[in-house]
């Protein structure tokens, strides 16, 4: 049957060589340890079951993780080629669309929450974190109409979230044993048989169910139409393949944690290497995933230090992140630009403009559309937004000012409002006046010029990738920032905190300027610019785990810094913001005219004679000025450069300078309530504001969930 | 066209300054506080009678002047706070006091009105000012981001406890820090005691081991936990102040590290304790994560271990801090001692 159509030379050859790679890799594993057992003695102690302790190791210790090595890789691979068949997605994996988040989110919750229930069920909760983090993501990505990039993108929004969640938890419960560096990458180690015994039956059944399904699946890559007119079930096949790759993730997030980027390349290289068919695919993906994993766990073991092990997940992000990038580019390739653009520039793409139109006002858009034959749709919509805007606009300074006077009156300590309003006047006693002057007040202007510049950042960069979902945090740039903080720690520890602005910077720069040359070569296009920044941010943050387990001394202080906090920040902090967002949100404005027109697809703009590649970049440049300067002073916090940006999208409609203005007032306001919980809520302990905007800003991802499932996805 | 020109220049130039704007944000680290702030002592207690001697303590920000006897005391890291309470001082506040009951020895129990000021990462800054302390002491390497907004609330001594490669080891830095402390807050003579106790109580630890035959006998000491699914030790290195403690009563370190553990240990699995089977083997573990009676129960490497086989392993009470001062380091000789001589 399989060899009907191909011959058997080839499946047999990649077969045997993922087989004979990852033989090799389990075999060199067993003779890497601690405990100074060789290689030979190892495999000794596998073929003549001695009973020595050295024979109860190898057997006992390096033996189980081998083979949860290989169990764990196979299934990850599995998951990833059934989820890329099922959603027609060749970037889908259980990484990707953030199974491995949600399972390991709902594990770690139910051990401080339910003990007991971890403990007898965690198959059960790594199952239901799983399935409802795929759900999100497919549905945040627009359901059906879900494109490649869309569904990386929100799945890497939903792994970011429940991140955020799953670190709140560990800040919050901290058993002393350095809770911040266990953020959730896969561990290979096992303490005996136990887990393997576990696993092996759930992994062996769904890979024998997939493999089964082979020929279902096959006829599902013909396209609906073609399948159901082969008399298939489509929603039963589908159902049960998503059941089937969720279950495998499940399984191997509950015993290893985390593993990402297996599902992603360990189908791709065997269908590189010509496997089409499932029956053939299915198999040889398992084995060059266990080889895969087997290999990144070889290196992982080769750094351990006073933190602990680097994970394999570390290793497997490292690997992963290039590949990643070339997809990205191989994708992009014949896809052209119809991919990536947004709701907002469908209408744009059709019409036809006379090349002699090179006035690039909006006046002579306006016409440009009437002469095209379209309604004056834009004109009717700017009137409306007119007014919702300047609307908008007078509520946000209010809230603004609301918001900084509630931070500015509540905090750990008590000090009375008539006390603040006569320490803002000159007076008060000197203890209310340091806590208002020195402490609270130069802290929440720092959070609203922090969240403002992250606000610009996001809508800036939305701008230039023509991707409503394209933050800072999602596109490489804040993890670039903190892999530049880290390096500076571990490369010159005698730096100190004081370097760590300057060198994040150049980490986010570094990490902007890597996206842009892997993304040039293909226009700078939209889909392949986030694409790539999202295997940057992978790549980052493997550098980060790499560097933290380097450098056990100075990681501490990254480490906290890392979270995103505002705790502490000063006059001086908020200098350095003032003084960037002088500079940037002004620079922004200016832009923002010749931006609008970037909306309406390439070539539209082209026809409007604006250079396109040269005003992308600028407006992108600025984005990351922006993110860098806010990163630099208040670390990683994530989610403003998306919720705010968007929010002001729906107050402002696409001008560009009223969304900027809005999104950047938004972006503030968030950031000083976030700021004012964390610093109330648990007084006197803080919950760092990074995590807080995750907190906060969940609601809101779910509402944005709403709109883009509902029959109109206009919200985007 | 021109004009054009001059507007990408003005980006081009703006996007720069600001990559330059971010890269001296450390350089104008003081400016600001100068123009708002309140002098450093103007929110702490009255100054001083003008005969007061004043001080100067170098620690691991710098020096710091501290004028008087300092009475009002905020500690942010746990050992500090036991120092303190080993000299007969209460702090007005400490940082994380229910993580200090849970783990520093009763005989430095904190006192009931001492007030929580929050974790020993970001301590509560408003909650230290409020307290209107004389003197703060804490962990460098939890408050370098911090240090500038503690010293103006009072002068803030930041001790660094795990020296540097080739400077002197973790039980010289801790009784350097503790004479330090001592002499700061005028208990020289306390403080003379409290270590003379200590080498008493090495002595008393010494013979009860001669006694029962385990005098100069070799040890390897733990501290373990679950990390995901799999039991992480700790394995303490010969600079480590807790082997010191141990060395000090006459028992060795099976454990040689090939490098300089910064930390005072090896991070470790199961794996690494088998080179360790023939000596006695000391453990830390909290009750609720137990890791050789839960995750290393079955396991074979850990079952066919000398000293797991001939009942030689010896759990440490979970409120036994191996990085502490002196009376963590009494109560830590007092209970190996007796579960040696057993």
């Amino acid at each position: 049957m399989t060899g009907s159509r191909h011959s058997f030379g080839r499946p047999v050859a990649v077969i045997a060589a993922g087989l004979v790679l990852l033989a090799v890799f389990a075999v060199a594993g067993l003779g890497q340890g601690q405990a100074g057992v060789g290689l030979s003695q190892a495999l000794a102690a596998v073929y003549h079951a001695g009973d020595s302790p050295a024979d109860h190791l190898i057997r006992g210790v390096r033996l189980p993780r081998a083979v949860m090595g290989i169990l764990a890789g196979s299934a990850l691979a599995a998951a990833g080629a059934l989820l890329q068949t099922v959603t027609r997605n060749a970037l889908a994996s259980a990484g990707t669309m953030g199974i491995n988040a949600g399972a390991f989110f709902v594990v770690v919750a139910g051990t401080v929450f339910f003990p007991a229930l971890a403990r007898s069920a965690p198959l059960a909760l790594a199952f239901a974190g799983g399935s409802l983090a795929a759900a999100v993501s497919y549905l945040l990505a627009g359901g059906r109409k879900s494109t490649p990039v869309r569904l990386a993108l929100s799945g890497m929004i939903v792994t970011l979230v429940l991140s955020s969640f799953t670190g709140t938890m560990q800040l919050l419960y901290e058993n002393e044993t350095g809770g911040l560096f266990v953020w959730g990458s896969g561990l290979l180690q096992q303490n005996d048989w136990s887990g393997v015994r576990y696993a092996w039956p759930w992994i062996a059944a769904g890979l024998a169910v997939a493999w089964l399904m082979s020929r279902k699946l096959d006829v599902m890559t013909l396209g609906d139409e073609t399948a159901r007119s082969l008399g298939q079930h489509i929603g039963a096949v589908r159902g049960t393949a998503l059941g089937l790759a969720v279950l495998l993730a499940a399984v191997t997030v509950s015993v290893v944690g985390p593993i990402g980027f297996i599902g992603l390349m360990a189908p791709h290289l065997v269908k590189l290497m010509g496997l089409k068919r499932h029956s053939l695919l299915l198999p040889a993906a398992a084995v060059w995933g266990a080889a895969i994993l087997t290999g990144a766990d070889l290196v992982a073991r080769l750094f351990i230090s006073t933190l602990g092990e680097l994970p394999a997940g570390a290793v497997t992000a490292g690997l992963g992140a290039p590949w990643l990038i070339a997809l990205a580019v191989r994708e992009s390739r014949g896809r052209g630009a119809a991919e990536g653009q947004g709701g907002t520039s469908a209408a744009g793409a059709r019409w036809r403009l006379p090349l002699a139109i090179r006035l690039a006002n909006r006046a002579a858009l306006r016409r440009a559309a009437r002469d095209a034959g379209e309604p004056p749709f834009i004109l009717r919509v700017q009137m409306e937004a007119a007014i919702t805007y300047w609307t908008w606009l007078v509520l946000a300074v209010l809230l603004l000012g609301g918001a900084l006077v509630a931070g500015i009156v509540f905090g750990a300590v008590r000090v009375p409002p008539g006390e603040v309003l006569q320490v803002l006047t000159g007076g008060g006693e000197s203890l209310s006046r340091h806590i208002v002057l020195q402490l609270r007040l130069p802290r929440e202007l720092a959070a609203a010029a922090a969240g403002a510049l992250l606000a610009a950042s996001g809508a800036l960069l939305q701008g230039a990738v023509r991707n409503p979902l394209a933050d800072p945090s999602v596109v490489g740039i804040t993890s670039g920032a903190g892999a530049g903080a880290l390096l500076l720690l571990t490369l010159w520890p005698a730096a100190g905190a004081a370097m760590l602005p300057a060198a994040s910077a150049a980490g986010a720069f570094a990490a902007a300027l890597a996206v842009c040359g892997f993304a040039y070569r293909s226009g700078l296009q939209p889909a392949v610019l986030t694409l790539v920044g999202i295997a940057v941010s992978a790549a980052g943050a493997a550098l980060i785990q790499l560097l933290v387990t380097r450098s056990a001394m100075g990681a501490a202080p990254a480490l906290a810094w890392l979270a995103g906090s505002t705790y502490a920040r000063g006059w001086d902090a908020f200098a350095g913001l003032g003084i960037g967002a002088a500079l940037i949100l002004p620079a922004a404005w200016l832009l923002g005219r010749r931006w609008d027109l970037l909306a309406f697809g390439d070539a539209v703009a082209t026809g409007l004679g604006l250079r396109l590649r040269r005003t992308r970049l600028l407006a992108a440049a600025l984005g990351v000025a922006a993110a860098a300067v806010a990163v630099a002073y208040v670390g990683t916090v994530g989610f403003i450069g998306l919720l705010a940006p968007h929010a002001a999208r729906l107050a402002a409609g696409q001008n560009q300078r009223r969304l900027l203005v809005l999104a950047s007032l938004f972006g503030a306001v968030f950031l000083v309530l976030a700021d004012l919980i964390g610093k109330t809520a648990i007084a006197p302990k803080e919950i760092p504001s990074g995590l807080m905007t995750a907190l906060v800003g969940t609601p809101y991802l779910l509402f944005l969930l709403w709109k883009s499932a509902g029959p109109r996805s206009g919200a985007s | 066209m021109i004009s054009k020109v001059k507007k990408q220049a003005f980006w081009l130039a703006a996007v720069l300054s600001l990559a330059l704007l971010a890269a001296c944000g450390a350089a104008n680290n003081n400016a600001g506080t100068a123009a708002y702030g309140s002098p450093a002592g103007q929110s702490a207690a009255p100054a001083p009678s003008a005969a007061a001697a004043v001080k100067t303590v170098t620690h691991g920000m710098g020096s710091t002047e501290i004028t008087g006897t300092p009475k009002r005391i905020v500690v942010l890291e746990w050992t500090y706070a036991e120092d303190l309470i080993a000299l007969g001082i209460q702090p007005v506040g400490a940082a994380d006091t229910a993580g200090y009951k849970k783990w520093i020895t009763s005989q430095a129990a904190l006192g009931s009105d001492v007030v929580d000021v929050g974790t020993r990462q970001e301590p509560n800054l408003e909650a230290i000012a409020a307290l209107k302390p004389d003197l703060i002491i804490a962990a460098q390497f939890r408050v370098t981001n911090s240090y500038d907004k503690l010293k103006q609330i009072a002068p803030t001594l930041a001790f660094n406890s795990y020296p540097a490669e080739g400077t002197m080891d973790q039980y010289a830095e801790m009784e350097a820090t503790f004479k330090t402390i001592a002499d700061i807050t005028g208990k020289s003579s306390e403080a003379e005691k409290v270590l003379q106790d200590l080498n008493k109580a090495y002595e008393s630890a010494k013979s009860k081991l001669k006694t029962s035959g385990k005098e100069g006998r070799e040890f390897a000491l733990t501290q373990a936990y679950s990390n995901q699914n799999a039991a992480a030790l700790r394995i303490f290195t010969d600079n480590s102040m807790a082997v010191q403690i141990l060395q000090r009563i006459g028992l060795k370190n099976a454990y040689h590290s090939t490098k300089f553990e910064m930390y005072g240990y090896t991070q470790a699995s199961v794996e690494a304790l088998l080179p360790l089977e023939k000596a006695d083997f000391l453990y830390v573990v909290q009750k609720e994560d137990n890791v050789f009676e839960k995750q290393l129960k079955d396991n074979a490497a850990w079952k066919g271990l000398a000293f797991v086989k001939e009942n030689r392993t010896y759990g440490l009470d979970p409120s036994t801090w191996l990085f502490g001062g002196p009376l963590s380091a009494k109560t830590f000789v007092e209970q190996t001692a007796k579960l040696l001589a057993k």
